[in-house]
């Protein structure tokens, strides 16, 4: 609907609101009585406009007798989500809010003429409130959460809508400030919730609890710190018959054995698992209405200490170090490759046989800053470099021979789709799987190295997506997509029918910093729960690329998506003041590259709950150092791969390290 | 970790001046002149001074907000109050974006998330709005557009598609209207500054013979006949004219993809006193000038192998071009259309150009590769030679003058 201003019967301003802007090059001392040279006159000044509808605005300049000249004016909007104009003035309001429009006249002798309207678009009126959901049965004493929602005629949410509440009974039934429902005695009542001119009318019974009594069934009585312990309560009538559908709820005491002022040092969840991060007395206690049961176990350190010992290592001094893979040649001896970061577009390839003394036989250059990644196929044949930097902006990645890699050979290089930047890449044999420009993955068909192909490919649809890594599993691709969080994704293996030509997304999971950077599948034997590890990268106090220390931040996320399609993140391992990189599983250990923090050894054993580094699961630390480093003393790791018993590490200021890990000594 | 913007204000580069010969008549000057470069691999933007003899970098400031990524800072330009400079970050998550910095602090006074692989930038006295074209250059050759944007609020208030590749731009000299040259549809368009729109566009790309014509309904034909796709190509000029190929080139041009225009104009310099634009045509090593009152090529400039960046001295008198594929840089009189010196660059790539208000000097950045460092070359124009250099960073790229202050 077109609203011209001559017919503006439904703006609440008044065109009297009109603006006139003198022009700032008058003569100062002009007589008071002359007139500007020139004004801009602009009508409305403010006004409202509902979402959807139009309306002009307008404005021209006024020469010294009042009257419009042709001296051109223009439109803009500061806020073009929330209205928009174009250049005769037209108007759209396309949001709720006060929007700002510039009215504004070419320089002329040095001065611009410029006003500003003002649009208030009203937020749509309500159409409903609505209960997202069922009500359940209620019994005296349950609490239950709401979900109401305030839908408004454009078929909008409100957002956090501050609803007037009402019981006409508040014995039998109430709602808190926290939108529950509290239950408190048997009876009738009808809950009302307003907003607006909406009101949505609930009627609630709430009938006597039937339950008479509470049981745990059988428990440890002793735990170790990080063990997850399921306290699932049946409740039970008088007759002894299970309530499957009672509302039980689970509380926390703690006694810590180190009682100088430590925190208490456990939780227990709404559904009842129970973790501990101290050692000391613990007892959950769940009730039911009247019913009530407690138990009380000891929880013990988890005592799982270990070391790091350095085995070797192949300094790299004169360049920041990134990522490296470690495997077994095709002549049964050990390598090692690594990329190089700003710098010469250089990759290291190293002979690891003996672990304590890698020699560095081979350097391949490509035209790049950064070789941010390089793999190895599963053939020991294929290495994959990734290009970011070339000197003409054509990036992509290079596919060298590396049969005998004290003498690489760059087989071909491989830029169709990929001139963006490859920061990424991962290489399960056939197919090599690309990140391009920060937008995709492509998935190369490296059959025939010297010609690969492009085959797939995989692009969220979200605004602005992007994408940080991929790493692929048994024909399921693991993508980590920084604020649209971690996407699994069957490239052949997941059972969803995908393919490396037509991959299918099978879950995915976001999380609200937006930081996610990396992940890795695993499945926990003991309890066959799924989870992805999905790691972050963040740098809120910079990277000093030289002279001093960068101190990063971030966590490791453990998401449970044993159920793919209701992923659920259960547990974190977060070292304080560090920030993380890259890390790999093996044998129930993580291995996270700490950046600043070093190389950590974590216990992932078992089901997973909460803070995994206050629990004490850390089997150890190290931190590589090195005075002569690219940074001097300023351990950055980059990324860790066990390999043979050993854990190969890469540290951006430093280069290869080889530790062992020694487990019991801590 | 996008939200935190990181800058950072190194000291002085030890030896960054270059030593090159004292031309004769090389004076020190009272104030220097300041120039800013982008070193694109490096996330960095330095400041340069020089001083008549010496080019010495004076600041280096660290941009972007993904340290381990490389954003690539690509354009730059300054705030016709002279208080602030703007540069372009290519990459970001994956839209490219716009800062602002003060001139003196080197804060960041405001950021802007623009497009795909945001570039050339220039900012209007007359509208006093920035203009800033969506090069797309790893994209699938779509079509990509101008993103207009109040630098006062740094919010973009206007988007125009104007063709695939957008990359040199630059105002007209009244500030009202914007030249855009599109690399890979072989486009010049006139934008208008006021009402963001096109204006109108010329097509840059060879006419066809007719014996091209006649074989490309042919080809049309047997397509239909034959229930194939029908080829399409560079069209946009409704000539009908034939599809070429450019191939892979060996050259160091732009990131290009065949089926597309052959000319590649990668910059577009209107002169600053007279109706004509001078556009850089990469792909056929040609500088063309398009007269704009009658919309039309009215000259061809042979040049040096893949014209890149070109800037038309405030006097109007001279063309200064960089050869991106020749290491070199062209000085053109533009009054007899001769190329009146070629210079060889300090280092492989040259890239951005930029002329002293005094019409005396013209400042190039030259690329270099791999982790040699750009640098920065100091062009005598009177004399036609090269009269200072400053090593700048990885990938020097894109260039413009601060106003001279004391």
């Amino acid at each position: 609907m077109l609203l011209p201003f001559a017919l503006a019967g439904l703006f609440l301003v008044s065109p009297l609101l009109a603006q006139e802007v003198p022009a700032t090059d008058t003569e100062p001392d002009a007589a008071q009585d002359a007139r500007p040279e020139r004004t801009l006159v602009v009508r409305p000044l403010e006004f409202e406009l509902a979402v959807n509808d139009r309306a002009i605005v307008e404005a021209f300049v006024a020469g010294p007798d009042g009257q419009p000249t042709d001296e051109e004016v223009f439109f803009f909007s500061r806020s073009r989500r929330g209205v928009s104009v174009d250049g005769d003035g037209e108007v759209k309001a396309l949001a709720p809010g006060d929007h700002r429009l510039i009215v504004r006249t070419r320089r002329k002798e040095g001065n611009r003429l410029e006003a500003q309207v003002l649009v208030h678009v009203p937020m749509p009126r309500l159409a409903e409130i609505r209960l997202d959901g069922d009500l359940p049965a209620l019994f005296t004493g349950d609490r239950i959460a709401l979900e109401i929602q305030a839908v408004d005629v454009l078929e909008g949410l409100r957002e956090s809508p501050s609803f007037e509440v009402a019981s006409s009974d508040v014995a039998v039934a109430t709602i808190t400030p926290w939108g529950e429902v509290q239950a408190r005695a048997a009876g009738d009542t009808v809950l009302t919730i307003a907003l607006e001119d909406q009101r949505l009318e609930l009627p609630v019974r709430v009938a006597p609890n039937p339950a008479a009594r509470l049981d745990f069934g059988s428990l440890p009585d002793t735990a170790r710190t990080g063990d997850v312990l399921r306290f699932e309560a049946t409740a039970r009538d008088i007759d002894g018959k299970p309530l499957p559908s009672a509302k039980i709820q689970y509380s926390l005491s703690s006694r810590p054995d180190d009682d100088l002022g430590a925190a208490a040092g456990a939780q227990v969840a709404l559904d009842g698992r129970f973790v501990a991060e101290a050692a000391g007395l613990h007892t959950v206690t769940a009730t039911c209405g009247s019913a009530v049961a407690q138990h009380t176990l000891r929880v013990a350190p988890r005592d799982v200490g270990g070391k790091f010992e350095l085995v070797g290592r192949g300094p790299v001094l004169d360049s920041h170090t990134s990522d490296l893979w470690v495997w077994t040649g095709v002549n049964g001896e050990d390598w090692a490759v690594t990329g190089t970061w700003g710098a010469n577009g250089e990759a290291h390839f190293w002979n690891v046989t003996d672990p304590a003394a890698p020699e560095r036989v081979a350097t391949v250059t490509v035209d790049a800053r950064t070789v941010n990644d390089v793999k190895v196929s599963p053939d020991g044949r294929l290495c994959v470099l990734s290009r970011e930097g070339a000197s003409d902006r054509k990036n992509g990645v290079v596919l060298v021979d590396v049969s005998n890699p004290r003498e690489p050979r760059v087989i071909s290089e491989y830029n169709e789709g990929l001139t963006g930047g490859v920061h990424n890449v991962f290489a399960d044999g056939r197919h090599v799987y690309a990140l391009s420009g920060g937008r995709r993955f492509d998935i190369l068909d490296v059959s025939d190295p010297i010609s690969p192909q492009t085959v797939g490919g995989f692009e969220l649809e979200t605004p602005g997506h992007s994408i940080h890594d991929v790493w692929v599993v048994d024909g399921v691709a693991y993508s980590s997509n920084w604020s649209d969080g971690v996407q699994m994704i069957d490239v052949g293996g997941g059972n969803m029918g995908g393919s490396p030509q037509a991959p299918v997304v099978m879950g995915s999971y976001t999380y609200p910093s937006g930081w996610n950077h990396a992940a890795y599948p695993y499945e926990d034997p003991e309890t066959g729960r799924f989870y992805i590890i999905a790691g972050d990268e963040a740098f809120p106090y910079g990277l000093n690329i030289t002279g001093r220390p960068t101190y990063p931040r971030g966590w490791i996320h453990f998401i449970d998506f044993t159920d793919k399609a209701n992923p659920v993140e259960v547990a974190r391992y977060q070292v304080p003041e560090a920030g993380t990189h890259n890390f790999w599983v093996q044998d129930d250990i993580l291995y996270v590259a700490y950046y600043n923090g070093g190389v950590r050894a974590v216990d992932i054993s078992g089901e997973l709950m909460g803070d995994l580094y206050r629990q004490g699961r850390e089997i150890a630390w190290y931190l590589p150092t090195d005075p002569e480093g690219f940074v001097p003393n300023a351990p950055m790791v980059w990324g860790p791969q066990p390999h043979k018993g050993n854990l190969f590490l890469s540290d951006w200021n430093s280069g290869l390290w080889v530790l062992k890990l020694i487990q019991g000594e801590g | 970790m996008g939200a935190l913007l990181l800058v950072a204000l190194a000291p002085l580069i030890a030896a960054s001046p270059i030593a090159q010969e004292q031309a004769p008549g090389q004076a020190l000057l009272d104030t220097p002149y300041r120039v800013l470069v982008c070193a694109e691999s490096a996330d960095e933007v330095v400041q340069i001074a020089f001083d008549g003899v010496t080019a010495s970098v004076e600041r280096v400031h660290t941009v972007g907000s993904l340290p381990t990524e490389i954003e690539g800072p690509h354009g730059l330009g300054v705030d016709p109050s002279g208080d602030a400079w703007y540069v372009t970050l290519a990459h970001g998550l994956p839209y490219g974006s716009l800062l602002k910095m003060d001139v003196v602090s080197g804060d960041v006074l405001g950021t802007c998330e623009l497009g795909l692989f945001p570039a050339t930038l220039c900012v209007s006295p007359d509208t006093g709005l920035l203009y800033c074209v969506n090069f797309d250059l790893h994209g699938d050759m779509s079509p990509s557009d101008v993103s207009i944007v109040d630098p006062e609020e740094m919010v973009e208030v206007g988007r125009t598609v104007v063709g695939a590749m957008p990359h040199g731009s630059r105002l007209a000299p009244g500030g009202d209207r914007l030249f855009v040259c599109s690399m890979m549809d072989g486009t010049l368009v006139e934008l208008d500054g006021l009402r963001f729109e096109v204006r109108r566009s010329l097509s840059l790309e060879p006419r066809p013979s007719a014996a091209e014509l006649a074989a490309q309904l042919e080809a049309k034909r047997a397509a239909e006949a034959a229930g194939r796709p029908v080829p399409i190509g560079p069209d946009h000029d409704h000539t009908g004219r034939l599809p070429r190929r450019t191939g892979r080139t060996d050259g160091p041009e732009e990131a290009s993809a065949p089926d597309h225009g052959i000319t590649k104009p990668t910059w577009a310099a209107p002169s600053p006193v007279a109706p004509f634009v001078y556009v850089c045509l990469n792909g056929a090593s040609e500088v063309v000038e398009v007269d704009t009152l009658r919309w039309a090529v009215t000259r061809r400039f042979a040049t040096g192998k893949a014209p890149y960046n070109a800037d038309v001295t405030a006097d109007g008198k001279t063309l200064v071009v960089t050869y991106k594929g020749a290491q070199q840089i062209g000085v053109w009189d533009l009054a007899s259309g001769s190329e009146r010196a070629r210079i060889e660059a300090s280092a492989p790539v040259p890239h951005g150009v930029v002329t002293s208000p005094d019409s005396a000097y013209a400042f190039v950045s030259n690329e270099n590769r791999g982790s040699a460092p750009g640098t920065l070359d100091v062009i005598d124009l009177r004399s036609g030679r090269r009269v200072a250099t400053a090593a700048v960073g990885l990938q020097a790229g894109g260039i413009a003058l601060l106003p001279r202050r004391k």
